[in-house]
């Protein structure tokens, strides 16, 4: 039995066809080693069946076959990299939050909060070495429109930067669902080329790709689940989930997209109107654990875990925004009850004692005095004291507090916001009779009720937190711990990412020397075998045209 | 491990980043002179620096309340130095008076100063410090004494000024007119000061005024004599607790100036940057940079792909 003529050509044919699609395969890492997400394909090359040879020679070889062109992939590492990608973007958002909250409190420097309440109480003993001065009566009118000023700025910057996450909140909601509906277009096409029985490495890289995206946005497993059919090359189907919380956000060829409603009550009290709530399109209640998503949210309201106004459980235990706002509203409370009534836990036993504040005093012709700070009414004009004496009370009774005008006016300050707060009407207008220095009518070179009012800048019991500046300090050094841990958990997560990152790349990054040596191994191939062919050209040439009959 | 080439380059943009980095924290360090920007950087010294702040604006403003109390002072000690003057003047020419051998015209002339000190101790009894009235307790806008000798204003006990030269540390930076005309009794408007009733009588006495017919003149004089002692032991009493008040804002003052250096030196040891040791660091990392800028140049570059032929 003998060989058939071309046999030896048809294998060395084979050898050209895998190297070739050796070089293409090279050509193909080559160009995609800037891609992201990309993942090297090898070819995976096996000798071909043989040839069963009739008599003693056994089987002869059909050279080689390229069965498969493989991408080298850890889905292990994927899984890894999106459990930890999602607490990147979650601290990545907190970190730049937090930085910009610091910014609006400008602490420590020369026009922060220590500055202006330092530079008020300085006109104040300004004032109380000369009460009778015009001049200085003025400048503390100045300064009092500095402090109140200050709490309205810092307040608008808050509502301002609540916005812009509300906003943000929206945006990143609109980016998971973009995500979702490629993710779920190339899991259609994946599907479709696979039943086939090939694996379509490309698309399957960019959906992994896609996958990571997500994951820093918000909280998502991503996994095939293999649905118990067999595929028509014998293989079982598999369909591809990615869930958020447990719940599929796409599944196979489906999606449910999340979904921005305005809420119609408030979560805090703080909170600006119409801020979004997210929920899943179908209605069920979305949960989110980490993610951009998740750092916009609670920065959006956090409000330390307080209870929510509308009822839905809790706020975010982080202090975000509100808490902060709660925090300056606070302080404008406590602060301009103190100084305007007196109101104010003198002997520190935790009960609030009617000492005596700028009402208990006499303007300089001797009329017993108004309040130094009272409220913006709804057209951004200071209230007088009466006006706002009335709204206290209101609110107040509102609140269901009627039993003596003291108690009124201790629960009635909760009408003062960072955003309200003012100095009063008489002041505003005329500051050199309305400031009351004096505890007596008449007396102009009286300063006694000055030094009281001063004398309350040092009171350790008017907040838990010790005096009004420790109060504002504790405010600032909180979101300065706050802000160093975010960003000692931003570098964490870096690193972690970083690392996985690295190794991703170390398995299916393409190293171009490899592709190179791969490149010369098959391009030798490529060469010898068409030296083969020749060769046999040649052979064939012996056979054919020399033998001469 | 296998190395390719994107892992190479994400390591490189990793440090040269950290690098950098710590780079710009030098440099804003060196721009600012101050050791953090925000209080993140260092919770414990930015809160430390806001209370720092605030203490050393304190101590300033308590440094000008002194200041303003001192100068109050210093215009009481010199009206009262006046005043003892005029006292001490008003003593020699009663002495003189009470002295038997002077003639009627003598008397007249000794008379005549006599009223003119009595004059001038009400105008030094409304003496005024920027506007203010300084013997009027706190009704700074009125005269203390009326021509006549008597109160323009009531007072209540205690009516002193006080400046705040310390947290919760008060000073009484005035002398209530009550205190130093009348006999620290307090007087209400309308009273006549005792010492301007003890001047006064005595004036009438060496003018021969309000004589009962059997009173010998200069014994009536020497008499009242005593009575002037007692007013001007009462001016030394007054003088001496001013003195002792201004001795005691002096201290004060010495004392918050020591704090205000410490408490500034605090303050930058707290948040200043130590020059020498960042730029240091700057130049390290410069260093570091340029070492990782170069081994960068020399890894990136070549592949096999430069070498194949």
């Amino acid at each position: 039995m003998s060989n058939s003529a071309f046999l030896g050509m048809e294998i060395a044919l084979r050898g050209l066809y895998s190297s070739q699609r050796g070089m293409a395969t090279v050509s193909h890492n080559v160009d995609n080693t800037n891609t992201p997400g990309y993942s090297r394909q090898v070819v995976n090359q096996k000798a071909a069946r043989p040839m069963l040879m009739a008599g003693r020679v056994g089987m002869v070889g059909m050279g080689s076959d390229v069965v498969s062109v493989d991408r080298i992939r850890d889905t292990y590492l994927d899984e890894k990299y999106w459990g930890e990608i999602q607490h990147f973007g979650e601290w990545y958002v907190k970190h730049t939050i937090l930085l910009d909250l610091q910014a609006i409190y400008n602490e420590p420097s020369n026009s922060g909060f220590s500055k202006i309440i330092s530079d008020f109480y300085d006109a104040l003993q300004q004032l109380s070495t000369d009460p009778s001065s015009h001049s200085i009566r003025n400048a503390v009118k100045e300064k009092g429109i500095a402090v109140a000023k200050y709490f309205n700025s810092v307040a608008a910057h808050f509502d301002h930067l609540q916005e812009d996450l509300n906003n943000m909140v929206y945006a990143k909601v609109e980016e998971i669902n973009t995500l979702a509906d490629q993710i779920q277009k190339l899991n259609m096409q994946i599907y479709n080329f696979e039943v086939m029985g090939y694996t379509a490495n490309d698309l399957r890289d960019q959906r992994t790709y896609l996958v990571d995206k997500l994951a820093q946005l918000v909280n998502c497993d991503a996994y095939e689940v293999e649905t118990g059919y067999t595929l028509p090359n014998g293989m079982p189907e598999k369909r591809f989930v990615v869930a958020i919380s447990g719940k599929a956000l796409v599944d196979h060829g489906s999606v449910v997209h999340l979904k921005c409603v305005t809420r119609e009550e408030k979560l805090n009290f703080e909170d600006i109107d119409n801020l979004y709530e997210v929920v899943w399109e179908d209605g069920n209640k979305l949960k989110i654990k980490s993610g951009e998503l998740k750092g916009y949210l609670d920065m959006r309201d956090g409000n330390d875990g307080l209870p929510a106004l509308n009822g839905s459980g809790n706020s975010p235990s982080c202090m975000g925004i509100p808490y902060y706002q709660r925090k300056m509203n606070e302080f404008v409370q406590v602060f301009a009850r103190a100084f305007n009534e007196g109101i104010i836990d003198i002997d520190g036993d935790g009960v609030l004692n009617d000492a005596d504040g700028h009402v208990d005093g006499y303007t300089l012709s001797g009329a017993p005095a108004g309040r130094f700070f009272t409220m913006l009414d709804d057209e951004g004009k200071p209230m007088s004291s009466d006006q706002f004496e009335s709204e206290v009370y209101k609110y107040a009774e509102a609140k269901g507090v009627t039993t003596s005008n003291f108690d009124k006016l201790v629960a009635g300050y909760g009408i003062l916001t960072a955003r309200n707060f003012s100095i009063s009407f008489e002041i505003d207008s005329d500051p050199v009779e309305n400031i009351a220095a004096s505890d007596q009518a008449g007396e102009i070179g009286n300063n006694n009720n000055l030094l009281k009012l001063i004398e309350m800048r040092h009171n350790t019991h008017m907040f838990m937190e010790g005096t009004g500046e420790d109060f504002i300090k504790t405010l600032i050094s909180t979101m300065g711990v706050d802000g160093q841990q975010a960003s000692i958990y931003l570098g964490i997560q870096e690193g972690v990412v970083k690392q996985i990152e690295g190794r991703r790349q170390s398995i299916s990054g393409v190293s171009l020397n490899e592709e190179m040596v791969n490149l010369v191994k098959y391009q030798q191939v490529y060469g010898a075998a068409a030296k083969m062919i020749q060769a046999y050209s040649e052979v064939l040439d012996i056979l054919i045209n020399r033998l001469g009959v | 491990m296998r190395i390719t080439n994107n892992m190479l380059i994400n390591n490189i943009m990793t440090h040269l980043s950290s690098n950098l980095n710590r780079t710009m924290k030098y440099q804003n360090q060196l721009a600012t002179g101050k050791k953090i920007s925000m209080p993140s950087d260092d919770p414990i010294v930015a809160s430390r620096a806001l209370k720092l702040r605030t203490d050393v604006a304190e101590i300033q403003q308590y440094s000008r309340n002194m200041d303003d109390a001192l100068s109050w002072m210093e215009i009481t000690e010199a009206t009262m130095n006046q005043i003892n003057d005029v006292l001490q003047r008003f003593r020699e020419i009663t002495v003189q008076a009470a002295n038997g051998t002077n003639t009627p015209d003598d008397l007249q002339k000794i008379g005549a100063e006599a009223g003119e000190l009595v004059t001038q101790i009400i105008q030094l009894a409304n003496t005024t410090y920027a506007g203010r009235y300084i013997f009027s307790g706190f009704k700074t806008d009125k005269p203390l004494l009326n021509s006549d000798g008597t109160f323009n204003v009531g007072f209540m006990e205690n009516e002193y000024i006080q400046f705040e030269i310390g947290i919760g540390d008060f000073i009484n930076v005035n002398v209530p007119g009550y205190d130093l005309f009348h006999r620290s009794n307090v007087a209400s408007q309308g009273d006549v000061s005792s010492l301007f009733q003890t001047l006064d009588s005595i004036k009438k006495a060496i003018n021969g005024q309000d004589l009962d017919p059997d009173e010998n003149q200069h014994e009536k004089i020497s008499n009242l004599l005593g009575e002037l002692d007692l007013e001007i032991e009462n001016l030394l009493r007054v003088r001496a607790g001013l003195g002792a008040r201004m001795n005691r804002v002096e201290l004060t003052s010495n004392r918050l100036d020591e704090d205000y250096v410490s408490f500034t030196k605090l303050m930058s040891l707290n948040e200043d940057v130590d020059m020498a040791e960042a730029i240091m660091n700057l130049f390290n990392e410069q260093n570091v940079y340029q070492a990782s800028l170069s081994t960068t140049a020399r890894v990136i570059q070549p592949s096999l792909v430069d070498y194949l032929k």
